[in-house]
């Protein structure tokens, strides 16, 4: 929900009801939220639809970032501002929020909900010159410092996290001198397929044989067919790509009775609790490459920070996700972009700002991603292997970082 | 008080728009709607621009569905069609007054193939037949890379005439409302010709039309051909406006809104297909506003609150299709009797 600080005095309110009431009620807002000086983060999030799994959750993180950082002294003696709204996971809705906060707020950064959004607004952001955003995306296509100058991927790109997979693969499969055959099963959206030529390719680079690819709908898939071709090409590993939960469980259980018993994997979101809790229930120790340590992590001094605050925000919440943590890592990287800007005088323009991302060559993430990054080339191309843990019931480092 | 029109020539009878009041309303309108760049908010002016192109698409297939009574479940995939046409023209050098009759072109083409289970099948098996096409389209946007860009999308040059760039949404404005009026007319016009009318013949009792002479195989492919031509240039417009795009967007729900905007605006009229696209775009985006206000002064019920949007516009359509299943224009039409014959009742 938005977390917009309503300064509500009779002043206020007779500007807001005169503004309503002169130009309609798309503009009552404006008249009651600017001249602040705050730094504001806008942010159009899928709290409803499809997405609202991961909506809500991002829109927590990125909340509960700012409300975090304002009370830790903010960012160059400034307060950060979070101002968000619900898109549904509809780009209409969402370049719509685009503009009006635009409009009503004045945002310096702002956070998108897909990867079309963060092209449908880039013109806009590029010519307004004021603003950075960021996504929950790791689309290889918005990670591109050349044609998306105005934006940053809080993470690295789905290729970056299968050719990182491979190169643990490759590693592992030389120290206990095998030669694993691996199948791609991969839904036909952005999610599951934008990294599939990258995995690809360093597998071809590793040596590694790729033998089957498979290609499914998201949802609402019949698996006994794509099951039939596994156990005619019968891998050793099974990458599943572009999928939260299902149809996985169902693969898994279909391989079983088939005989079938290859290794997991997985990456980013697909790594999440519902997924390694459910195949941890049959049996399945699901390994891939996240973005990001998990939440129950106690070295990474960031993600102690996170749970320190939750405890206290939220304490209902039984486990902290990877949307949430993207989208405080995409807060981070706003809050230390601003303070880099403000810091060498400058104003908050779309080129002091990107020059102050291009800066960050040596970052310290808090140990949410490894040591230190580089954050440069308006991504973090770093990401951990983890494996399920039957006995924790959660997922444990299985590398060190690895960097590509 | 106003009774009625009484026509004393041909000219008169013949006219699009009969009496004068009309005439004085619309130009009234067109003063508020192309002075609105100049006077409107960003967020109200970029909402216009969506309820434009909507209103484009959705003249569409009211043609095809409510003047001819075919179903289609493919529009959505349509406004593809032209949005990739104009990419693919737009990076070759094509200027938009070539490449949006193009989209439309290639698009109207398209919906004659798709139509043609038309002259076999009707109702819901065609709605079926359509639904198919769509699936095949979209397909087609997500594996035809060199063209459409695959599933990261493609990006579409923006608009050019001269050193005039239709950048932004001030300038896009005008090139979206400049082919909605254009559109809006000709299918106005299209209604009063021997091709609106067999469109509505072939509606009523194809076998009756057919009997009167009426071509239903060419009559039917016609009316696919014209609502395809609308969602090519529709999408056109939406390349214009977003200056990308990724197959994401045209997916079978996108269909599903212009359907119920045709049937929530009122089928078969040109008033409906804008109060049906300006109602299924804005009174969403109201109620989300609405919400969005309530979550500040109640915080803790606002989860709850964001999808009772969602359910109280689904409501309102239930509510406006029970109390009247003509749409939003019959009761405009019935409001400005009202006014008419006032003080008189109805």
């Amino acid at each position: 929900m938005s977390k917009i600080k309503l300064n509500l005095n009779r002043r206020s309110v007779l500007q807001g009801i005169g503004a309503a009431a002169s130009s309609g009620p798309f503009v009552m807002r404006s008249a009651m939220a600017q001249g602040t000086g705050d730094i504001v983060i806008g942010a159009s999030q899928p709290i409803t639809g499809v997405f609202s799994f991961a909506g809500t959750a991002m829109n927590n993180g990125l909340g509960d970032y700012v409300q975090w950082k304002n009370a830790n002294g903010g960012v160059g003696g400034r307060k950060l501002r979070y101002v968000s709204e619900d898109s549904g996971f509809k780009l209409d809705q969402g370049v719509a929020i685009f503009k009006k906060i635009m409009a009503s707020d004045k945002p310096n950064f702002f956070y998108g909900d897909s990867t079309q959004w963060v092209k449908a607004v880039a013109q806009d952001v590029v010519t307004s010159n004021s603003v950075m955003t960021s996504s929950t995306s790791l689309a290889s296509v918005v990670a591109d410092a050349s044609t998306m100058p105005q934006h940053v991927v809080p993470g690295p790109t789905y290729p970056h996290l299968h050719e990182i997979l491979m190169e643990h693969i490759a590693k592992t499969a030389a120290a206990a001198g095998t030669k694993p055959k691996i199948a791609y099963v991969y839904s036909d959206t952005e999610f599951g397929s934008d990294g599939i030529p990258g995995g690809r390719a360093r597998a071809k680079k590793l040596g590694l044989e790729i033998v089957e690819e498979i290609i499914t709908k998201q949802s609402g898939i019949d698996v006994t067919p794509e099951v039939a071709k596994l156990r005619r090409s019968k891998p050793d590993i099974v990458i599943f790509q572009g999928y939260i939960l299902a149809p996985m469980p169902e693969f898994v259980r279909q391989m079983k009775e088939a005989g079938l018993e290859p290794q997991i994997m997985g990456t980013a979101w697909g790594l999440d609790r519902p997924a390694y809790d459910s195949l941890g229930a049959l049996g399945v120790k699901l390994t891939g490459v996240s973005a990001y340590s998990y939440g129950h992590e106690t070295t990474s001094p960031m993600i102690n920070n996170m749970r320190d605050y939750l405890a206290k925000a939220r304490p209902d919440l039984k486990s902290i996700s990877p949307f949430y943590i993207s989208a405080w890592m995409s807060g981070m990287l706003f809050g230390e972009i601003a303070e880099r800007t403000i810091k060498a005088g400058k104003p908050l323009e779309l080129a002091n700002m990107k020059a102050a991302l291009e800066s960050m060559t040596d970052w310290d993430t808090g140990g949410i991603v490894g040591p230190k990054v580089d954050v440069s080339g308006h991504q973090i191309p770093a990401g951990r292997v983890y494996s399920y843990d039957s006995a924790k019931k959660t997922m444990e480092p299985a590398s060190d970082w690895i960097k590509v | 008080m106003r009774t009625g029109i009484f026509h004393e020539t041909f000219k008169s009878d013949e006219r699009m728009w009969a009496v004068p009041a009309v005439r004085l309303w619309l130009l009234i309108g067109a003063l508020v709607l192309f002075t609105m760049p100049l006077w409107s908010g960003d967020y109200l002016l970029a909402m216009a621009c969506i309820v434009g192109i909507h209103i484009v698409a959705t003249l569409g297939l009211n043609i095809t569905t409510g003047n001819a009574g075919l179903i289609s479940l493919s529009h959505g995939a349509f406004l593809g069609v032209g949005c990739y046409t104009v990419a693919w023209l737009g990076h070759r050098g094509v200027p938009f007054y070539l490449t949006l009759p193009a989209a439309g072109l290639s698009t109207a083409c398209l919906g004659v193939i798709v139509g043609l289970p038309s002259l076999r099948v009707k109702g819901v098996y065609l709605a079926i037949a359509t639904l198919a096409a769509h699936f095949i389209l979209t397909f087609v946007f997500r594996e035809w890379v060199s063209v459409t860009g695959g599933v990261p999308g493609t990006t579409i040059p923006r608009a050019t005439l001269g050193d005039f760039v239709f950048v932004g949404d001030r300038r896009n404005f005008y090139l979206i409302y400049g082919c909605a009026v254009i559109l809006a007319i000709a299918a106005r016009n299209l209604a009063r010709t021997y091709i609106g009318r067999a469109f509505v013949a072939v509606r009523d009792r194809d076998i009756s039309a057919e009997i009167l002479g009426v071509d239903l195989l060419r009559t039917k492919l016609q009316a696919f051909a014209v609502g395809a031509f609308y969602a090519g240039v529709a999408g056109g417009l939406l390349g214009y406006f977003y200056g990308a795009i990724t197959p994401e967007y045209f997916v079978l729900t996108l269909s599903v809104f212009y359907l119920a905007a045709v049937i929530v605006g009122g089928l078969g009229t040109v008033l409906g297909s804008i109060l049906g696209a300006a109602f299924m775009t804005f009174v969403p985006e109201a109620l989300r506003l609405l919400v969005n206000a309530s979550a500040h002064w109640f915080p803790g019920v606002a989860g709850l609150l964001l999808p009772m949007g969602q359910a109280v516009f689904g409501l309102l359509i239930i509510v406006f299709l029970v109390c009247e299943p003509h749409g939003l224009s019959a009761i405009w039409a019935r409001v400005r009797r009202v006014i008419h014959l006032w003080p008189f009742r109805t």
